[in-house]
């Protein structure tokens, strides 16, 4: 009993960490919903904006930058890289797999040269976290009100778009790029726009990164992706994915629970190096699920992405 | 109006299977004027519709409706002017997105899309009434996603979202083809009365040569990428089914003594 004990009691001492490093995880996970499922473009920029954003941001906060202004350019960076992916997979008819490979690939490069380094620290520089009032700078409370507050802004902003005209618009592309074409929809505009504001929301979590762990690294971004796979399936498991508010939930409920259950398999004694071997394995499961219950009821619903 | 003029498409041009879709086509569709399009498969139907629609570039030619010319205007710019239905009832729907949605979108086709709301209810009131024409029950699934109809339904719906703008010109690719005849008809008759009751310039292509006999101003028969025989007047009104198919076997003839 002891030991379940032990277990319990340092899962519990996690839980504020991981739900301030879950918030702003949830902006990657995010990032990689709305290609996936609003445009039906399966995007793997993400792995490589996410340390773009933290790259650009550490650089700028070394060189003296406001936290927000270091933030907003890390966006812009990651928005450019998302386009640069849509571009590819329109332009040279390239698969959109195969884009985002190659375009997490060169971003390695890029961050590099934007350090100069592999990594960088800029502890003690100001952070966005510092302003949240009452509280003491550099506890995770601070940050699970500060990460948390930017997700409900996100949130309601992209709840609202999505259900505006335009947003509308965006969605037929994803759901059928033909017919959208047909509707007189610009689809091209559509998915580079999308896939840009993806890769923003990738960056801008690293961002928010770098700023809570205090150092930007060219590795943070390693296997982010499939932790946001992951993340996102738990989300759509547990909310839905039928309408526009559940599609939306999504990540930020996948991201809370996802990383919650990740700190308790290590808190129960889980080798940190299985981890994403585990995660993988999550997954492939939650992905094969509707093709293991085949065998009884009706055929179920293929994932269907644009090549 | 719309008019073609010496429209080429020539496909894997200078090799083998060199396959000439569009023969310096040449076709004029007077405003209002509803024209069905025969032919025997590779005659360039499709190639045509393509053409028109915007998914097929030209080699050569033009394409001008209502006195513009649009042969270098992608697809969704054309899109405020014409509206097409496709043989496919997947093609021509947003399927994982609701009848209320895919309504809106055939709204905002000739429209410029704002930051407003999109569904609000005066349009969800004009969608169901709209809806209600077709006797389908659609008007009780807006919130229904267009997965979950069935194929006839689905083709009805797209039919409503082509017609709904008054488009300058509606291009039917065998719409009725993947239905079943009970089907076939009821959608039939929606579009009859809709081209009829808004007067649209029509382009309805066809294998279904009852279908040639008893609708439309004129028959245009394609063959080989260019019009090979045009029906009109009192003649349309007095050719039957037989006649057409004999027009058909002219050609089957001519294909036999060639091989």
């Amino acid at each position: 009993m002891d030991f379940l004990q032990n277990i319990i009691a340092s899962f519990i001492s996690l839980i504020p960490v991981t739900l301030a490093q879950s918030l702003i995880l949830a902006f990657v996970v995010m990032g990689i919903m709305i290609p996936f499922r609003m445009l039906s473009f399966p995007d793997l920029t993400s792995e490589g904006a996410f340390p773009l954003g933290g790259c650009v941001c550490g650089v700028l906060m070394a060189a003296g930058m406001g936290p927000l202004p270091a933030i907003l350019i890390a966006l812009l960076a990651g928005f450019a890289a998302g386009c640069c992916t849509a571009y590819i997979h329109l332009r040279f008819r390239i698969h959109t797999l195969l884009a985002g490979i190659l375009m997490m690939t060169m971003l390695y490069s890029v961050n590099l040269r934007i350090m100069g380094r592999s990594n960088l620290s800029v502890f003690g520089a100001p952070t966005v976290f510092d302003w949240v009032p009452l509280l003491q700078p550099g506890f995770p409370a601070s940050k699970i009100v500060m990460a948390g507050l930017f997700g409900l802004v996100i949130f309601a902003a992209l709840l609202h778009y999505f259900r505006t005209e335009k947003g509308t618009a965006v969605r037929a592309v994803g759901a059928n790029p033909d017919m959208a074409e047909a509707q007189g929809i610009n689809v091209w505009l559509a998915t580079i726009g999308g896939v840009g504001l993806a890769g923003a929301f990738s960056a801008a979590s690293g961002a928010l990164m770098v700023q809570s762990q205090g150092f930007a690294d060219v590795n943070m971004g390693l296997g982010i992706l499939i932790n946001g796979l992951a993340a996102l399936m738990i989300g759509e498991a547990i909310v839905g994915k039928q309408n526009v508010l559940r599609q939306l939930a999504a990540p930020f409920v996948g991201a809370v629970v996802y990383y919650q259950l990740v700190s308790f398999c290590l808190a129960a004694g889980m080798p940190p190096p299985d981890l994403k071997l585990a995660t993988g394995l999550f997954v492939l499961a939650m992905l094969a699920l509707p093709n293991i219950k085949r065998s009884r009821g009706p055929a179920p619903a293929r994932e269907t992405v644009r090549e | 109006m719309l008019e073609i003029q010496s429209a080429r498409k020539v496909f894997y041009k200078g090799q083998a299977d060199e396959k000439i879709a569009l023969n310096n086509l040449d076709l004029r569709l007077e405003t209002g004027e509803f024209g069905v399009v025969i032919g025997s498969n590779g005659a360039g139907k499709s190639s045509m519709l393509n053409a028109i629609s915007g998914a097929l570039a030209l080699d050569s030619g033009k394409i001008i409706i209502n006195g513009d010319d649009v042969t270098a205007m992608p697809v969704h710019k054309r899109a405020m002017r014409l509206a097409r239905v496709f043989q496919d009832p997947m093609k021509g729907t947003a399927a994982s997105m609701t009848v209320a949605e895919n309504m809106l979108l055939a709204e905002l086709r000739a429209k410029k899309r704002t930051l407003r709301q999109g569904l609000n209810a005066s349009r969800l009131a004009t969608y169901r009434e709209r809806l209600s024409l077709l006797g389908l029950g659609l008007e009780n699934r807006l919130d229904t996603r267009v997965e979950l109809l069935s194929g006839g339904q689905r083709q009805s719906l797209s039919l409503i979202m082509a017609v709904g703008g008054a488009p300058e010109l509606l291009l039917l690719d065998e719409h009725t083809a993947a239905l079943d005849p009970r089907t076939a008809d009821i959608v039939m008759q929606a579009t009859v009365r809709a081209v009829e009751s808004l007067k649209l310039t029509t382009l309805m292509v066809t294998h279904n040569m009852q279908h040639a006999v008893d609708f439309g101003h004129r028959v245009i028969m394609l063959d080989a990428g260019r019009v090979h025989l045009e029906i009109s007047g009192e003649e349309k009104k007095t050719v039957t089914v037989p006649d057409l198919i004999g027009h058909f076997s002219v050609k089957t003839d001519r294909m036999l003594l060639a091989s």
